[in-house]
């Protein structure tokens, strides 16, 4: 079978995608963690790698614009490094969530503060495990499996909503503490935008086995001819 | 022929169209049809038969004595394989672009105006030169020396005398035969241009083995293959964008991200 | 050439001798094949010089003349200098009676002009004879000597360098004296009969060449058949065409040969016309293989380009193939006709005459032709007659490369017109 080169390289890129997913798992995994444990040199040290995580980013398009240009890929191949290119991106933003949930963590600094720690830890537990189906079906363009995964986005939004009563609950209680507290809503915002963009990953698994593009968040079973 | 003006829907027509070389069927059971003023590519591995199909379409195949053909190819609604057909005709009416560039080895004027006497040509020859050169593109760069030969212009430029030539006899459908394959890329796009702005006034089919060159020029493709016995048959047929982008066939998509045999 | 090592690229020792060695044997190889060509092709630059330096050294040298009567016993003044009543005089006074009438049937010699009559004291009376003749290299070498031997056998003769291709070998007829010989009707006879055999053959040829190679199909049997008797026929011994020949035309189409169907005085077939439609069937086959090779050097992309126009099978053919093929076909042609003038077997087959000493009148006259005089001469045992055959061979050879001369020329300026 020919174009070994090209596949070898998509080989490369989809292997680096990989890498900057875990990244992101984990960015957002020791943001959310800092929340609760209020380690200031720990939340600085996510804040900062976010710039790693934007090189890597570079580098990745970098990469799949130069397989574009040299090995001229049509069709599936061509879909594939679209898609990565989207990937990528969205992978990027999400970095810029978890950097965003750092911040927080250092704007509060050693403050008092009552946060709906629960809901974060699973909205944060249950987006990372999103992402990271999402980018093993996606790796291994599996439609089938990417088009399950929008769908829990459902229990993010639940969660959403509770924690959400909880945190205008509280600014009603502690309106001293209010400051700190509307930042917690930053932070249910940033998980439940991360959800969403796992939905945009998976939308792009199954433009790779199928060529057609939808919208999938909130979007029944039988709507998806896979 | 009777109806030669009644219009018909599309350029040219074919109906479970096979060809034949003594016994061998080169291709199988071809049924396409070519839409006016748009240029369709036809793509596919060697040997599949492109050429032998696009020879079909003004009855070159006659020159090869074990060639016979069965089914249709309809132009203007007329079977062009029934024997009442006149070929000599058709092949004004259905020019031909060759894979390499086939100039007489006559000056570039006279290249030009001899299809056009051959052929009863009774106005103005310089000016008819003067208008086909242009519509060719090539014009600017030989006005001067138009008495110069032909052999003596570079292969792009001869390629493109090639098509001024076939467009001097006013044919309404114009077949290339892989007609950038001997060019560099700069003449090879100049070429493209140029069937983009022909498309305007003729229906160009065009043979490429270059898939980039199928995706950027045409609007429509048919991707043929070999089945098993080696004869040609027809994958698929669709608008080039979506040929490119998700055809609908596994050996289409084989072939086109070269990940065929 | 400087026999320097050649440098050789690599960097281990080992095999770089290897391949050095293995280099060497293949470049003395290489040399050894050069050398082999450059002798053949000086073989055949030598055949050809001997064959030039033989023919040449035959038609030139001294001769030792020895006059019957001599010249200073008629008058005591050069016969050039005498006047026509002068020279009638000598004439009336040295020839037989019956000799005279017969010179003076036509009128009276003092009437002839002045010249006629010096030539016919030399030839009636003074009767120079060519005793002793020398080629040209020992004419060169041994001048002396020949002269001293000359001077001691034959005391009243005398000697002169002599050129026997000179203007009267052009202007004379066949004659028994090999001084008096020409080859004027042989030259014309050979001319005449080229023509007609290219007015025949080439058109025939061609027309042939084009049918099988642009019209007849290649598979059907009876064309293959045609083909392959065609290759053979190529092959063919003159003599069995000369045979051929005289059954067909100097017999079978004699009404048409002799000219009695044109209402020609013409008494059997052995014709001008009838040996040049020998030789238009000798070289057919010839012309016809070159020239069907010419059409098929034509490439197949010019005849798709003009058909892909719609022009007629006609059309092509006759605007592109024979334009393309022209150099090609003349090329065979030239090759033909080299062949045809020097053809002689079927000649003497058709019968053309070994002597004759008027000049062919057309294609319905009887003839002669180069080849047959010189193959006539050469069988003569008077030494003279060799060197007029050498002469008449030369004259054979410059009739032959003039043609070849103007068909080049021909060519040339089709191969231009591209
Ligand atoms: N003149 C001929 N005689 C016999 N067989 C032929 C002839 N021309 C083509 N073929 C056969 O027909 C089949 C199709 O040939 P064709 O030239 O149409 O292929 P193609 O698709 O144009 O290939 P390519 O891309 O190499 O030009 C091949 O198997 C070829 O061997
Ligand atoms: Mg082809």
């Amino acid at each position: 079978m020919p174009r070994n080169t090209l596949n070898r390289q998509l080989n490369m890129v989809q292997d680096e995608i990989l890498i900057l997913g875990s990244m992101v798992e984990q960015a957002t995994r020791a943001a959310v963690g800092t929340l609760k444990s209020r380690d200031l040199r720990e939340a600085k040290l996510v804040f900062e790698q976010d710039q790693i995580i934007n090189e890597k980013r570079f580098a990745i398009e970098n990469a799949i614009l130069i397989l574009m240009a040299t090995q001229q890929p049509m069709a599936r191949d061509l879909r594939t490094l679209a898609a990565l290119l989207e990937v990528n991106t969205e992978l990027e933003r999400m970095g810029d969530y978890a950097k965003g949930i750092a911040k927080v963590t250092l704007r509060m600094g050693n403050a008092e503060v009552n946060l709906p720690m629960v809901e974060i830890n699973q909205m944060a537990e249950l987006a990372v495990g999103m992402l990271h189906r999402a980018l093993s079906a996606f790796i291994e363009e599996n439609a089938n499996l990417a088009v399950a995964i929008p769908k829990e986005d459902d229990r993010i939004d639940e969660l959403f909503n509770t924690a959400y009563s909880k945190i205008l609950h509280e600014m009603v209680a502690n309106p001293s503490t209010i400051d700190n507290v509307n930042l917690a809503l930053w932070v249910i915002h940033n998980l439940e935008r991360m959800a969403d963009r796992v939905s945009n990953i998976c939308e792009r698994t199954v433009f790779i086995a199928t060529g057609e593009l939808f919208e999938m968040d909130g979007m029944d079973e039988e709507d998806l001819n896979v | 022929m009777e109806d030669m003006n009644q219009p018909s829907k599309y350029a040219i027509e074919t109906r479970g169209l096979n060809i034949f070389y003594g016994d061998f069927q080169a291709v199988k059971d071809i049924s396409l049809q070519f839409e006016r003023n748009r240029i369709t590519a036809i793509i596919g591995p060697s040997g599949c038969g492109k050429s032998t199909v696009l020879r079909a379409f003004n009855r070159m195949n006659d020159f090869v004595p074990s060639a016979h053909a069965t089914g249709e190819v309809l132009y203007h609604d007329q079977n062009i394989n029934h024997p009442s057909v006149d070929a000599v005709q058709l092949r004004r009416l259905i020019g031909m672009v060759f894979q390499k560039p086939n100039p007489f080895p006559k000056s570039i004027y006279d290249n030009i105006a001899w299809g056009a006497k051959m052929n009863g040509f009774r106005g103005n020859t310089d000016d008819l030169v003067e208008e086909t050169l242009r519509q060719a593109a090539l014009w600017d760069e030989v006005k001067d020396n138009l008495k110069k030969s032909a052999l003596a212009l570079s292969g792009g430029q001869q390629q493109r005398l090639c098509i001024a030539r076939a467009l001097a006899v006013r044919p309404e459908i114009i077949l290339m035969d892989e007609p950038c394959s001997a060019l560099d890329p700069i003449a090879t796009l100049k070429i493209e241009d140029l069937m983009r702005e022909l498309s305007q006034n003729y229906t160009i089919i065009i043979v490429t083995h270059n898939m980039q060159q199928a995706a950027r020029a045409s609007d429509y493709t048919a991707f043929f293959t070999m089945d098993t016995d080696r004869s040609g048959i027809m994958v698929e047929y669709n608008e080039t964008s979506l040929i490119f982008t998700k055809p609908k066939d596994q050996r289409t998509e084989d072939y086109i991200t070269g990940r065929f045999g | 050439m400087n026999q320097m090592e050649p440098k050789t690229f690599g960097s281990n020792q080992e095999m770089q001798d290897a391949e050095k060695n293995f280099l060497h044997r293949r470049h003395q190889r290489a040399r050894l094949a050069q050398s082999v060509f450059q002798l053949t092709t000086l073989l055949a630059v030598i055949f050809l010089a001997a064959l030039l330096v033989t023919v040449v050294n035959k038609s030139m040298g001294y001769v030792v003349v020895e006059n019957k009567v001599d010249p200073s016993t008629l008058s005591d003044r050069p016969l050039s200098e005498l006047n026509n009543t002068e020279l009638a005089q000598i004439l009336r006074e040295n020839l037989r009676k019956n000799r005279v009438r017969t010179l003076e049937r036509a009128g009276f010699l003092e009437d002839q002009s002045q010249s006629t009559l010096v030539q016919l004291v030399e030839t009636e009376i003074i009767q120079p004879e060519v005793v002793e003749s020398y080629n040209l290299f020992p004419s060169l070498i041994k001048r002396s000597k020949i002269k001293a031997d000359a001077a001691s056998t034959y005391p009243n003769a005398k000697v002169e360098f002599r050129y026997w291709l000179n203007g009267t070998f052009l202007t004379n007829s066949m004659a028994s004296q090999p001084e008096l010989a020409g080859v004027r009707s042989a030259l014309l006879g050979s001319l005449q009969l080229i023509l007609i055999t290219i007015l025949t053959a080439f058109p025939i040829g061609v027309g042939a060449a084009i049918y099988l190679e642009e019209y007849a199909s290649h598979k059907s049997r009876i064309n293959r058949l045609i083909q392959t008797n065609i290759d053979n026929l190529a092959g063919v011994p003159s003599i069995v065409y000369g045979i051929l020949g005289l059954a067909l035309f100097v017999r079978a189409l004699q009404p048409f040969t002799s000219g009695a169907l044109f209402g020609v005085d013409g008494q059997n077939g052995r014709t001008i016309l009838s040996a040049g439609l020998t030789m238009a069937l000798l070289i057919l086959p010839i012309l016809i293989i070159n020239a069907q090779e010419a059409i098929r050097s034509v490439p197949d992309s010019l005849r798709q380009a003009s058909y892909g126009l719609g022009a007629t099978r006609w059309q092509t053919i006759w605007h592109h193939v024979l334009p393309g093929a022209m150099p090609g076909i003349l090329t065979g042609t030239i090759l033909a006709i080299s062949r045809a003038i020097g053809e002689t077997a079927p000649l003497i087959v058709v019968g053309a005459s070994t002597f004759i000493t008027s000049d062919p009148t057309g294609p319905f006259s009887s003839f002669t032709a180069l080849p047959i005089q010189i193959y006539n001469w050469t069988t003569r045992p008077q030494p003279a007659f060799q060197h007029i055959a050498a002469a008449a061979i030369l004259v054979l050879l410059i009739a032959l490369l003039s043609l070849n001369a103007a068909a080049i020329l021909l060519r040339n300026r089709f191969a231009k017109r591209v």
